[in-house]
């Protein structure tokens, strides 16, 4: 958990490496079995030219990052928005780095704004977006 | 995995999915976190709440021929921890359609609910079906 809740307060990245039989298991376990994700030879013959991560899987490692950071307040009043840039393939290795962008006060109660980004090992752009997370007057 | 009974044609705003109802069984708490490489903290993560709403979206229509699904982005709000073994209700649907030339894209939305009809989560998520 992050000690200090200040503007530009770096949080901990997830490092996290791509593999088909990831992508596989996550296919099983979420139920979307998209071809895209999980047939390689459907996927070379489609612009993607191969099988891609799904983008939820992405955002999971997005989710543990800010889970290490605010514990249960992301996980029980979390909020996200992410656009996916480019897709993550097997083989990538992908480093997700976040930071809170600013404090803000409404209605007496305290809320960390973040900003996060998902880059694979050439530093090419996959995931962007921002999260919110209350910090005081939380559920317990 | 949701059979695939939906035309593409048939997804227009405001077409409500059938409703998908989820066991959090700590099997499948269990292969999520495998899938994403997680020791996990005891309760149901939400990411793996909103996967199944989605999965339950994407899953059950057929795009049309020739065309790939793509997701583009994703909102996605909490209100609420589920503890392992929890039952949710998902219930989704077509905000929105759009046609640009050879890309169409989707913006469907979901709510998650419990048993007690209270709000697990809500979202948004944008997909993208380039010809």
């Amino acid at each position: 958990m992050l000690t200090e809740i200040q503007e530009g307060e770096a949080l901990n990245s997830v490092v996290k490496h791509i593999t088909q039989e990831k992508i596989n298991l996550y296919a099983e376990a979420s139920g979307d079995f998209n071809p895209i994700h999980v047939d390689e030879s459907f996927a070379t013959t489609t612009p993607l030219g191969g099988t891609i991560a799904h983008g939820m899987l992405n955002l999971a490692y997005v989710s543990e990052m800010m889970t290490s950071a605010f514990g249960r307040s992301w996980l029980s009043e979390g909020k996200l928005r992410a656009k996916f840039k480019e897709p993550a393939r097997p083989g990538d290795t992908l480093t997700i780095n976040g930071k809170i962008s600013c404090v803000e006060q409404k209605d007496d109660v305290s809320y960390a704004n973040c900003i996060f980004e998902c880059r694979n090992q050439k530093g090419e752009t996959i995931v962007t977006g921002e999260t919110i997370v209350k910090l005081s007057g939380d559920k317990e | 995995m949701p059979v695939k009974t939906i035309s593409y044609e048939e997804l227009i705003p405001g077409y409500k999915f059938p409703p998908a109802t989820y066991e959090l069984s700590a099997s499948l708490v269990s292969k999520y976190l495998k899938a994403v490489d997680s020791a996990g903290d005891g309760f149901v993560p939400p990411l793996a709440i909103a996967a199944c709403a989605i999965a339950a979206m994407t899953g059950s229509f057929s795009p049309p021929a020739g065309t790939i699904v793509i997701h583009a982005s994703q909102e996605l709000e909490f209100f609420k921890l589920m503890p392992i073994g929890a039952t949710i209700e998902c219930h989704t649907g077509v905000a929105q359609k759009i046609t640009r030339g050879k890309m169409s894209v989707l913006i469907l939305e979901l709510e998650v609910f419990d048993k007690d009809k209270e709000k697990v989560q809500s979202g948004r998520a944008t997909i993208a079906l380039p010809t």
